[in-house]
């Protein structure tokens, strides 16, 4: 099998391009306005049947020219086949651009695996996450400076312990 | 694929079945409330005399350094939160540091229990994001490998939850060595074939590193074979032991759609009835060349997990059985050998998710490969997404209202590799 990302299943694409008003929906999905987000997330869910939650990932991106400081957060969601119809699994990426200072909304409301997730994302990465029912820290210990993952947090400076 | 839902496999249960969100789930296993895992503990009952208990770290049965915090009324749990990050080691920064061929040894280490699906999940990453294709039979030897590896993760995987079960006393000691018996032919096996018994770095970016020696599949097949009928014996000692029953049976019931929204698949999302198999479901490597019967029981509780790892075991070999007698001829690997560590490059900006099936569910990676010409061969974001984190995160919602005893089975029911969860 050639492993190729498969394409997005088309309703959801259609709804998307009615419901966001974009024009294009790239293979690693649309972007969500961040106050839209939890409405698109639960009509993702409710409508197209999207309760597997596969990830959350947070990517620091610096301020490059006009650009600001922001990061990305990228989900994605599976629908499970229908054993009886063997209907081939479908997940379905979107991502939120947060600028560095903001938050974006916590989906952990919607499902219960963002939960944790987001947890780790907050804590490696610094993305904040409003409305999350638990924002301590997932891996690195409570007094612990920085958030790593942060492309600033470069391990040949002077960050605790490599001072 | 008509492939019907449990050939395998015939459940005791006359099951009634439900449709919610597309997917067909027990009735029996809906369940309309969950239990909060944020419950504020001053609002449960002030005449009640809670205890608050930590176990682990280092604990014998925490499967790791996993630490769970629990809240007992009596000998009841209330409340339980558990906490991770004992074993972090930041794989996914050292990535950023690391060029494409250099990161497949680090991720072995991630779940240590099964390490050749990390590499499979990590490479398979970098050849969507390259566009590479394995060879033919690059792919058919990583389907033998993962197969292979999946019989072994199992075996410790039901082995120890024998001993979870009650050790020396409940027969569980006898499973567990028999199973470390059991493995450790497999361990020969993958010794011969890549030269680590544990950390094996035979997955390259477009194929394998490593070719079949002679008479290796002559050798896997006895092996194989060998553990199949044995795994009868393993099934008996739980099945026909009184003290496995009464200690599994009906514990931490999971509600299918509690597991899905948690991101929990494997054969906790099998054992609660949800015919769901990325091998099958979205096939990669060489699983489109086998028809997978994918077992399923629709009881949700520990044993019924236990019991699809077990009825798993025995469909791997089977399906390893089958690809070894036909290997195709040719070449293991899509590139030329890799002399320099930055050899490899992705300069497109793409990100790319690859899941596949690893013994605890979905295994995945996300890449974010760098737009930056300047910052060199390395991934600009790499996430794995461990099933294990996902599985653990049910330990909330199954906790409450079980006794002391019985977080111990669930924690094993639930299999989770703290190497993988922490990274």
């Amino acid at each position: 099998m050639p492993v190729l990302q498969p394409p997005l299943p088309e309703d959801v694409v259609t709804w998307c391009r009615h419901h966001l008003g974009v024009e294009d929906v790239p293979l690693e999905g649309p972007e969500v306005p961040r106050e839209r987000l939890t409405d698109f997330a639960r009509a993702l869910k409710e409508q197209h049947h999207f309760w597997f939650f596969v990830y959350c990932a947070a990517a620091h991106f610096p301020a490059a020219g006009e650009l600001p400081d922001r990061t990305l957060v990228a989900y994605r969601v599976r629908r499970l086949p229908h054993a009886t119809l063997g209907r081939p699994t479908q997940t379905f990426p979107f991502r939120v651009w947060v600028p560095t200072g903001e938050s974006s909304p916590s989906l952990a409301g919607i499902w219960a695996g963002a939960d944790g997730q987001e947890r780790e994302q907050s804590d490696l990465v610094g993305t904040v996450f409003s409305g999350h029912p638990d924002p301590r820290r997932l891996m690195m210990p409570d007094d612990w400076p920085g958030h790593p993952l942060r492309r600033d947090y470069a391990i040949e400076t002077g960050h605790f312990p490599w001072r | 694929m008509a492939v019907s839902a449990a050939p395998a496999v015939s459940s005791s249960l006359a099951t009634r079945w439900t449709e919610v969100g597309g997917v067909r789930v027990p009735v029996e296993l809906v369940t309309p409330g969950w239990p909060d895992p944020h419950m504020d503990l001053s609002t449960y009952d002030p005449e009640a005399d809670l205890m608050a208990l930590n176990m682990g770290p280092q604990h014998p049965s925490t499967h790791g350094v996993l630490r769970v915090k629990v809240w007992l009324d009596g000998e009841t749990v209330v409340k339980a939160i558990p906490y991770v990050g004992y074993l972090h080691r930041g794989v996914e920064k050292l990535c950023e540091k690391l060029t494409y061929v250099q990161i497949t040894p680090i991720v072995d280490k991630n779940d240590y229990v099964s390490p050749m699906m990390n590499e499979l999940a990590v490479n398979m990453a970098f050849e969507a994001a390259l566009g590479v294709e394995p060879p033919p039979r690059a792919q058919v030897l990583r389907t033998i490998l993962a197969e292979i590896q999946r019989i072994a993760s199992h075996l410790i995987s039901v082995g120890t939850w024998g001993l979870d079960m009650g050790g020396a006393i409940g027969g569980g000691a006898t499973v567990f060595l028999y199973c470390m018996r059991e493995r450790e032919l497999i361990l020969d096996l993958f010794e011969e074939l890549t030269g680590g018994r544990f950390h094996y770095n035979t997955h390259t970016v477009g194929g394998n590193r490593h070719d079949l020696p002679a008479g290796w599949d002559r050798k896997a097949i006895e092996v194989l074979d060998r553990i199949v009928a044995r795994s009868e014996e393993y099934e008996r000692f739980l099945v026909d032991n009184p003290i496995c029953h009464q200690r599994a049976r009906g514990i931490a019931v999971i509600d299918p759609l509690l597991a899905m929204e948690c991101g929990a698949s494997g054969p906790i999302l099998r054992g609660s009835g949800v015919d769901f198999d990325l091998r099958r479901d979205a096939p990669y490597a060489a699983y489109d060349q086998v028809e997978l019967r994918v077992p399923v029981r629709t009881e949700g509780d520990a044993l019924a997990r236990a019991l699809v790892r077990i009825d798993e075991l025995r469909e791997s070999a089977r399906v390893a059985k089958l690809l070894l007698q036909g290997v195709p001829e040719g070449p293991i690997c899509a590139l030329k050998p890799v002399k320099l560590p930055g050899a490899v490059k992705l300069q497109e900006g793409e990100q790319v998710y690859v899941g596949i099936e690893s013994p605890r569910g979905e295994l995945g990676t996300w890449l974010l490969a760098n737009t930056d010409r300047k910052l060199g061969p390395h991934p600009y974001r790499l996430k794995i997404r461990p099933p294990s984190l996902h599985a653990l995160s049910l330990l909330p919602y199954l906790c409450p209202g079980h006794t002391l005893s019985d977080v111990v089975v669930i924690i094993g029911s639930l299999d989770p590799i703290l190497g993988e969860v922490d990274r």
